[in-house]
């Protein structure tokens, strides 16, 4: 193609740095930013105002933050839910449904130890109790698409896809009255959780904050420097060259598998049992369960890196938060967040195409 | 640029005309000048073939001539006229055709789907009877015989090769590149193969053959040779009058010796045992009909045979990549039947698969990560889990020097390497462990003269330090120099088991084609 005196050609690329990557994916976001603007000229909004608001109550305020941070910490669990298998080749899309079980072991952990009737445990215990529940209930959901995927080759978006449904009823039918975990004031909730059992706030925000990113730097050293890592990576590059070296589908498959599902059990965890003015499984259970789905677009983003979901994980949970607060301030009659990281998804995915491609222009002849 | 019918350029040519020239080709990649100022020219009714080891520049030149890449100076002419392809369409319009050494067909169709696909005219209405009959034509008259109706998966590689031929052929080809035209090919469809590309060059078509082994048949059909040496032109040859060893010096750069020295060495104890060992194929056919063998210490096994046969099968029994329907494996004393993969590595086993890309080695994976596909699991190079990867980047140091693989660095990925240097690498990494057993699956297959004497001087230096070693080929010539006892493998079945004292080449060749010695049919 010829533009002007210029040249331009599309050529595919030999290889993709991590800084150039990181360049697109600014790049996609700024078009994402740009292309909503329309949206909010045609609800009458100033699009320079609605991101000014977006950004300053997401990341500066004080009410604001505090929300982004919790939406972060549970976005990159998510986020790591889904990377382990991704590197090993695997899809895992059942991050909702395995952090619904996680969350429903946790509690089912708090309520045998006597939370429904105030009975005092200690709290380290409690907390060390409930992540430990969360995250085997988690691994073991997501073992059973592991299983059927390295015994059977039995594809598992489809089973992680159909876990989600199994597992949202299943967490329906647990809180709302009649069920074990009904918070019983007919509100359609799940029960409160007592002081000693809510994970506690280190510097204002949840702990899990230390516990997500420490995660970060110990999921890129295991996928890194590790045998394991190896293994897994090996694998999802290239499944028949690995089993030539001696890895075995069925063991990678269970491990990324278990270790997704614990990361997700713990996202929920997370979000029902340590983020303030929670804990306990709300009634709108299934809009966090939704927002899970946003893990696997930042994992893609960031390219299964661990440390590069940080970021992006960060800039999603910033914009769903900002994003709802513009749509009451500006009283606009969509939801804002969930478009604003519709558009941004789409865009975002759309820029892929320049991971593997570039367009090199150069003076005519 | 003005667009010219092919027609046009090429229509009445006459034998002996310049139809196509090449003029000062250069061609710069990050780090190397694949082509440097390469001049080149083809007459009509002329077979001039182009000879080059791996990474020559064989490649780059085939791609700039077929319009998949532009060269970054010099020029191509047709007739005379100054022409640029910006695309293989530009190529395809000048009447050039090509046909590619991994083939280019889609399995589910069949033969003539596959002829018509991307056609100038199948996009408008098609004529299939039409179509038919033509292709009917070009057949008989180059001596290709080809059900049409046959769905491509059904068909052999020299079978696929020849769809490629008349596909080109059909849409108007007059200068053909051929890439590797007799390697994936038995010594009968190869001969064959040859007589119809002499045909074509009797109808004035002008056909460039790129080879980088296979010498003879260079030797016996083309009429004249270009060279290529590290992106240079280093000989233009009239074939008359010109011997292997001359080919093979101006490719290699040095004297090339094709007969590699056999060791003596004492047989030791028996390594591995075989008793009656089946396996089905992937399509779920007893492809391997129990064989029973014996490989010793110091012993070249060596299993002849024509793809197809059960050998592939055998390896990956052998490997641990497959499990076998009957029979036993027994490895030092040891039965190992249905031991995992990583245990036989660990045992000892050395498996160098035919796949280099698809099964040998990760193309997106460094040549670091590359080597580390057979020491992950080995306490010198991991502790408590985790991958010393500095000890893994001197072992891959010393691999690439001892074995002169050609690469821009230890980080670069696998994919990037050439054939050759490949093979190197994966030959180094499996040797590197001094496996008690070597099983080496077409271990030369598509290397060129110097590689391919490198590769066989390893295993004979292997087998001098008393490793065992099964050698699945189906290059007679190479299983014949190296091997001590010879399986000629058809249909699943060996034909006997010869050793090397005995070793007839015709005699060979005939168990390969399914007779027992003897005269016995298969």
């Amino acid at each position: 193609m010829t533009l002007g005196v210029y040249e331009l050609k599309l050529t595919r690329r030999a290889g993709l740095g991590g800084r150039q990557a990181a360049r697109i994916s600014s790049l996609a976001i700024l078009m994402a930013l740009a292309l909503f603007s329309v949206l909010f000229i045609l609800a009458d909004v100033s699009p320079w105002s609605a991101y000014v608001e977006i950004a300053r109550y997401a990341f500066f305020n004080t009410f604001g933050l505090p929300l982004t941070i919790s939406r972060f910490i549970f976005l990159l669990l998510c986020t790591f839910a889904f990377i382990i298998p991704y590197r090993a080749g695997l899809w895992n899309i059942g991050m909702t449904g395995q952090l619904y079980m996680g969350s429903l072991a946790a509690f089912g952990v708090a309520l045998a130890l006597g939370a429904k009737q105030g009975r005092m445990v200690h709290p380290a215990l409690a907390t060390t109790l409930l992540v430990g529940a969360a995250m085997v209930g988690g691994a073991a959901y997501a073992a059973v698409a592991g299983f059927l995927r390295g015994r059977f080759n039995i594809n598992e978006i489809v089973v992680t896809m159909i876990m989600n449904f199994s597992a949202f009823w299943l967490v329906s039918f647990m809180i709302k009255e009649g069920g074990p975990f009904t918070g019983g004031g007919g509100e359609g909730e799940g029960f409160p959780l007592p002081k000693a059992f809510v994970g506690p706030l280190v510097a204002g925000v949840p702990y899990t904050f230390l516990i997500a990113l420490v995660l970060a730097g110990v999921l890129s050293f295991l996928l890194n420097k590790t045998r394991l890592g190896y293994e897994i990576r090996a694998f999802g590059k290239n499944p028949v060259a690995a089993q030539y070296a001696g890895i075995s589908p069925f063991r990678i498959s269970m491990i990324v598998f278990l270790i997704g599902g614990a990361l997700a059990g713990l996202a929920g965890y997370h979000y029902f049992a340590a983020v303030p003015g929670v804990y306990r499984i709300p009634k709108n259970y299934g809009y966090f369960g939704d927002l899970a789905f946003y893990g696997i677009i930042c994992g893609l983003i960031s390219l299964g890196n661990p440390l590069a979901a940080i970021p992006v994980s960060f800039l999603f949970g910033g914009l769903s938060i900002g994003g709802r607060f513009v749509q009451g301030k500006f009283h606009m009659n969509f939801g804002v967040d969930y478009a604003l990281l519709g558009v941004l998804m789409i865009v975002l995915v759309g820029f892929q195409f320049f991971y593997r491609y570039e367009i090199v222009w150069r003076k005519k002849e | 640029m003005h667009k010219v019918a092919m027609s046009d350029l090429l229509s009445g040519v006459r034998r002996g005309e310049v139809i196509l020239e090449l003029r000062g080709i250069t061609k710069r990649f990050p780090g190397v000048v694949a082509n440097d100022k390469i001049d080149f020219e083809m007459r009509a009714g002329e077979i001039h073939a182009i000879l080059g080891e791996n990474g020559a520049g064989k490649t780059t030149l085939m791609k700039i001539l077929y319009g998949m890449i532009q060269p970054d100076e010099g020029e191509i002419y047709i007739r005379g006229r100054r022409v640029r392809f910006h695309s293989p369409q530009d190529a395809i319009r000048m009447g050039i055709g090509m046909v590619h050494q991994n083939r280019k067909l889609v399995n589910a169709h069949t033969v003539l789907e596959n002829i018509i696909l991307g056609h100038p005219h199948a996009g408008r209405i098609l004529n299939r009877k039409r179509v038919r009959r033509e292709v009917e034509a070009l057949s008989r008259r180059y001596g290709f015989h080809i059900d049409l109706d046959a769905m491509v998966w059904q068909l052999s590689e020299g079978e696929k090769q020849i769809v490629e031929i008349l596909k080109a052929l059909y849409r108007g080809a007059r200068i053909l590149i051929l890439d590797e035209p007799t390697s994936a090919l038995a010594p009968p469809e190869a001969e064959s193969l040859l007589s119809s590309v002499a045909t074509m060059a009797e109808d004035e078509l002008a056909i460039i053959p790129f080879i980088t082994h296979k010498l003879p048949h260079v030797l016996a059909r083309s009429h004249r040779v270009t060279v290529l040496r590290r992106g240079k032109v280093t000989a233009r040859l009239e074939t008359a009058g010109v011997t292997e060893h001359q080919l093979a010096r101006e490719m290699v750069g040095r004297d090339v010796d094709f007969t590699v020295e056999r060791p003596v060495v004492p047989r030791g104890r028996p390594v591995l045992q075989v008793e009656n060992l089946s396996a089905l194929s992937n399509r779920g056919f007893l492809a391997l009909r129990g064989v029973s063998f014996t490989v010793h210490e110091g012993e070249i096994f060596g299993i002849a045979g024509v793809s197809g046969n059960g050998q592939h099968e055998l390896a990956e029994v052998l490997a641990g990549l497959r499990r076998p329907v009957g029979g036993r494996v027994h490895f030092d004393g040891r039965d190992i039947t249905h031991a995992s993969a990583l245990e036989r590595w660990r045992l000892g086993i050395g498996y160098i698969p035919a796949e280099r890309n698809a099964v040998g080695s990760i193309a997106d994976f460094s040549l670091v990560e590359n080597v580390a596909m057979n020491y992950y699991f080995d306490d010198r190079f991991v502790r408590r889990g985790i991958v010393d990867y500095r000890h893994l980047a001197n072992l891959t140091r010393d691999i690439i020097a001892e074995y002169e693989v050609a690469t821009p660095g230890l980080e670069a990925k696998a994919g990037h390497l050439s054939g050759g240097n490949l093979q190197k690498l994966i030959l180094a990494r499996v040797l590197a462990r001094h496996p008690r057993l070597i099983i080496a699956n077409l271990p030369t297959q598509g290397l060129d003269v110097g590689a391919t004497e490198f590769v066989q001087r390893q295993l004979l230096t292997a087998k001098k330090s008393g490793a065992a070693i099964l050698l699945i080929s189906e290059d007679l010539d190479e299983v014949l120099a190296l091997s001590d006892v010879v399986a000629p493998i058809y249909e699943g079945q060996f034909m006997g088991l010869v050793p090397a004292l005995e070793l007839e080449r015709g005699h060979i060749g005939a168990m390969m084609a399914g007779v027992r010695p003897g005269g016995r049919s298969a």
